[in-house]
């Protein structure tokens, strides 16, 4: 016990710089009667009692020192992180589930070009030849399958992206400068007061169906929630005591939006991201449903469609669109609360 | 004990029992011949906090007799609020009673089970907490709040109980009960709201009130009302108060015994006067010197440096040892025992031990136990109004400041008008909502003014000005922020906050200069330079102050709001933030404008006072000038009400309360005027005429 106490009051002493301000330190290392070298005493055994109840040296350096040490906010975000065990188990799966899809495509026997033979190929079960079975038309569902995947995983995380970029740097401004919160209420009263659906369907129309155009288009209406959101936080932090003293140190509007308040939204936005991801999957679900979609080039949103007609005759042509979306789906749910709970410095201590 | 009294004069003790005051020595003796009422022994607290271990209190004992008021002084962290939540069975889910016993009625409360705590709680030992809001319902009416407790507890029914509570309101001295009744907390203000959260509390006639800082969030003068009705109902109802606080003027004012903690333990205890006037341990010593009342102007004060333990860790010897001036070796090494002073006075220090050498008691406490009126000298102080080449630098003319439009106008600064010297500090002081935050902010243009204007060097930099011109003031004038935890950028690291100022105007020559210049602003401020690369949480709150502050001082401003700087910091830690101010405005020759609602702190610091009620100013004159001869009668009811840290002198002092119906400017219109050099009030030819008068001038 003796022993181990000694070790901790060893560890206590951090090094000390010796600053020239300290006036009083100073003196006191020139006093050739007190034991040079700063350091407190170490254990009873090595002192006399009467050296006991001597004074002890001051050290103004010590009483500054601080609590934590070596503290970063990255780390200790991802030390939180780690320790959310099914968010990341679940990520971990989904990244190989990403890989697997160029792996897929590249080790099938047959590419999503096959030729349609609905007479002879249609509605074959899985099997040594056709992994995942065939589709309506006769083509190997598992290139279809793994196709899919990778374009929807593609197009969902660039469009989340695009709607938060848009939607957070909308809602910083929207939130920050009182002058522009009419207009911007205005604007987003106005958008959105129509449904999403039928600018699509509009836009489709006029513009052609694609997977970029409508990508382009789910960014262009998808930002108003997220905008609305951070505009709100915003609110709760503009006139905090800090952003009131980078005003008074001259500081501008862009970098009081992303060095002081952006930090403080990131939990949220990551949250807002993650759950955008499997949200536009089932967007596109939609839209290929009405129609709006590019139809020779496979998505999960496709494949669900077709499969939702056929169900009963092919089951597994909705199982396997379905487990994958099922995994993106949890997965984003699951890390997305992890990551934003990590994010939250109050969490970290 | 006698020893200690005979060190207070003879003529301050005479008028002692006759008022408020108590015989600190018959206290004493009654409590010696008394069991205790309640008795706290080792006890030991832990919280679990993700995984950490947090010893909030550390195997410390404390006994409670009846009838007294027991002070429990600390600042915060100390354990003070956990170690009274022990005596109610109020500790948060987290935190437990790991050792020792608390025994009161034959039973020990640490082993108590949540319903048995249901018959005690409330009944036998009540508590009142810090802020009212929180302790009230906001849906339900006030009498609705404390009928529920007259009922349940004292299990009356219907019109009886509605008329004790009407009685008890009255008590407690809120006006009109009968239509109070039927209001809810948010059309009560912050005193009445507080009135009634003890309302609440002593309906249910408990045995033993629990009072945590019940008067922390309110202005002085209300302060003083609400010490006073505790008083007066320990009084009518024979309870016994343990009074938790970090005010020592609110102890000097309240408390028969004070008991001091530090770090989970308590330090010192003994009967009121001993603990002011005889203290023994290094810890209350620095206490009480650095308080502003005690200091001389001009002079540092003796400042604690550094901050409490992180009670995350294991505590070696005297927790007090690194930042105690007077540490034997053995205090890192043993934690010391109890030693007693005198049979009521305990010390947990090892200076008392027989073979520690003597030491004297600092000057400071000796000042203490001196007569001192608190009614000011004769100024001999620089006199900046009168000193020939004074230099105007920031002047406000005629400035208003609404808020809101229309019906929900707010006027929160109405026609106000001073001017600041060079090398001046000139204060503000006022209570809550009297717009003196809103008067500097207006002035370092956070907010825009409605009305008149401010000049700066005689140029107008309200409103619409010049880019060069906005520069120049950006970087001349800087702010200090109140609250030490919101004015800094938690997720930035102490390197972006200090050089903000650097990189909006890019002051510096490359990136190894700017570090250069932060570490020497961190050098300045008194922290080390290596906590550049820290985030604000790693700091205390006088630590975090002190960043504000560099990040201000490193612009080289000349003139600096300084909003409350001190009011969010424990009382060890103010010490060093009105040094390091008063430091750098001799270093650097910074012109201050002070804003401040403690008057003893605006005392010690400034040149200059002017004291603002509702939006005007209503008096201004030189700082001891204006405790010389304060003349409108609100500068002398806040003078009045100010806490003074001898027990002696707070517990005689005469009270005043300001009543602005006393006014009556309907055909005598008021005006502003100079009735000494230098030293103006606010009030119509009548009451000029009364003050000149009064001070035969």
């Amino acid at each position: 016990m003796a022993k181990e106490r000694k070790k901790t009051v060893q560890e206590l002493e951090a090094p000390v710089v010796n600053l020239k301000a300290d006036k009083g330190a100073v003196e006191a290392d020139n006093k050739s009667e007190r034991p040079r070298g700063r350091e407190y005493p170490k254990s009873r055994n090595t002192m006399q009692e009467k050296q006991l109840f001597e004074f002890a040296e001051y050290k103004a350096q010590e009483a500054e020192k601080i609590g934590y040490s070596n503290y970063s906010y990255w780390k200790s975000v991802w030390a939180n992180f780690i320790k959310n065990r099914p968010a990341l188990i679940m990520s971990v799966i989904f990244i190989l589930l990403f890989i697997f899809t160029f792996v897929a495509s590249a080790i099938g026997k047959y590419t999503i070009d096959m030729a349609p033979d609905p007479l002879n190929r249609a509605f074959i079960e899985p099997n040594g030849e056709y992994w995942f079975g065939t589709n309506a038309i006769g083509q190997d569902y598992w290139a279809q399958v793994w196709y899919a995947t990778r374009a929807s995983i593609l197009l969902a995380v660039l469009v989340s992206l695009g709607q938060i970029l848009a939607g957070v740097i909308i809602g910083l401004v929207w939130g920050y400068v009182r002058k522009l919160d009419r207009f911007f209420t205005e604007l987003y009263n106005l958008i959105d007061n129509i449904p999403t659906i039928i600018y699509m369907t509009l836009i489709a129309l006029m513009v052609g169906k694609s997977m970029v155009t409508m990508g382009i288009t789910m960014v262009a209406f998808g930002w108003l929630a997220t905008a609305r959101n951070v505009r709100n936080l915003v609110f709760m932090y503009r006139d905090r005591e800090y952003n009131l003293a980078s005003r008074c140190l001259g500081t501008g509007l862009w970098r009081i939006l992303f060095r002081n308040i952006f930090p403080y939204l990131i939990s949220v936005i990551i949250l807002r991201m993650a759950l955008a991801i499997p949200s536009t999957i089932a967007y596109e679900t939609t839209l290929t449903y009405l129609g709006l979609m590019d139809i020779t080039k496979p998505s999960l949103g496709m494949l669900l469609s077709a499969a939702r007609a056929i169900f009963p005759r092919a089951s597994y042509t909705l199982l396997f669109p379905a487990i994958i979306v099922s995994i993106i789906t949890i997965t984003f749910y699951l890390v997305g609360n992890a990551f934003s709970d990590a994010c939250d410095p109050r969490n970290h201590v | 004990m006698s020893e200690t009294s005979e060190k207070i004069s003879g003529r301050m003790r005479e008028g002692i029992e006759q008022i408020r005051g108590v015989d600190f020595d018959e206290r004493a003796r009654a409590i010696l011949s008394q069991e205790p009422l309640l008795s706290a022994q080792e006890v030991e607290v832990t919280f679990s906090l993700r995984g950490n271990k947090l010893t909030a209190i550390r195997r410390t004992s404390l006994d409670l007799y009846e009838g007294e008021t027991l002070a429990i002084v600390g600042e915060s962290g100390s354990g003070k609020s956990v170690f009274a939540k022990c005596f109610v069975g109020m500790l948060d889910k987290n935190g437990s009673i790991t050792h020792g016993s608390i025994m009161y009625d034959g039973q020990d409360l640490t082993k108590l089970t949540e319903k048995e705590w249901l018959k005690i709680r409330g009944r036998k030992i009540a508590m009142v907490t810090q802020d009212p809001m929180t302790s009230l319902n906001p849906l339900k009416t006030v009498g609705w709040q404390i009928q529920e407790a007259v009922e349940l507890h004292q299990g009356l029914k219907g019109k009886a109980a509605k008329e004790e509570t009407l009685r008890i309101l009255e008590a407690v001295g809120i006006p009109d009960p009968a239509r109070r009744y039927r209001q809810y907390p948010h059309e009560f203000s912050g005193g009445m709201r507080q009135r009634v959260v003890i309302a609440t509390a002593v309906a249910c006639k408990p045995q033993i009130l629990i009072c945590d800082e019940p008067t922390t969030a309110l202005d002085v003068t209300i302060q003083a009302q609400i010490l006073d009705l505790i008083r007066r109902l320990q009084k009518e109802q024979n309870m016994t108060i343990i009074y938790i606080t970090h005010d020592l003027g609110v102890v000097a004012n309240v408390a028969d015994r004070v008991a001091v903690m530090y770090a989970g333990q308590i330090i010192e205890v003994g009967m009121c006067n001993e603990v002011f006037f005889d203290p023994w341990h290094p810890y209350t010593w620095a206490l009480l010197q650095a308080l502003p009342q005690l200091g001389v102007k001009g002079e540092k004060l003796p400042a604690i440096d550094g901050t409490p333990p992180n009670l995350f860790n294991e505590i070696h010897g005297d927790a007090f040892a690194p930042r105690n001036r007077h540490a034997l070796n053995i205090d890192f090494l043993e934690e010391p025992p109890m030693y007693e002073v005198t049979s009521t006075h305990m010390v947990k220090a090892w200076l008392r031990d027989p073979r520690a050498p003597k030491v004297e008691q600092p000057t400071a406490i000796a000042r203490l136990a001196e007569e001192k009126e608190e009614k000011g000298t004769d100024p001999k102080a620089w006199h900046p109004h009168l000193d020939p080449n004074r230099e105007i630098l920031v002047e406000v003319r005629n400035m208003q400041v609404t808020f809101g439009s229309g019906r929900h106008k707010f006027v929160a600064v109405d026609d106000v008008n001073f001017e600041i010297y060079k090398g001046e500090t000139f204060s503000l002081v006022g209570e809550s909502g009297s717009g003196k935050t809103t008067i500097g902010r207006a002035i370092v243009r956070i907010n825009p003014i409605t009305g008149g204007e401010v000049l700066f060097k005689g140029e107008r930099i309200s409103g619409k000005i010049s880019k060069e011109l906005d520069t120049k003031v950006i970087r001349s004038m800087q702010m200090i922020f109140q609250d030490p935890m919101a004015s800094l950028n938690e997720r930035a690291k102490v390197d972006y906050i200090v050089s903000e100022g650097l990189m909006n105007f890019h002051l510096y020559e490359n990136e190894h200069d700017r570090q250069d210049k932060v570490q020497a602003a961190l050098k300045e401020v008194g922290l080390l330079p290596e906590f550049s690369s820290r985030f604000p949480h790693e700091f205390s709150g006088g630590q975090r102050q002190r960043i504000g502050i560099a990040r201000s001082l490193i612009m080289q401003p000349e003139f600096i709001v300084a909003d409350e700087p001190i009011s969010a910091l424990d009382v060890s830690i103010r010490a060093q933030v009105l040094n390091l101010l008063n430091d750098m405005k001799k270093k650097r020759g910074l012109t201050y404008l002070f804003i401040a609602h403690d008057l003893s702190v605006v005392r010690f610091i400034s040149d200059r006072i002017a004291v603002i009620h509702k939006g005007r100013i209503v008096e201004l004159a030189e700082a001891e000038e204006l405790f010389f001869r304060p003349m409108h009668p609100y500068t002398r009811a806040l003078l009045s009400a100010v806490p003074n840290p001898n027990p002696y002198l707070e517990r005689t002092k005469n009270l005043l309360v300001y009543d602005p119906s006393i006014h009556d400017y309907s055909s005598d219109k008021p005006v502003w005027c100079e009735l000494l050099p230098g030293h103006f009030v606010y009030g119509n030819e009548r009451e000029l005429d009364g003050y000149r008068k009064e001070f035969s001038l």
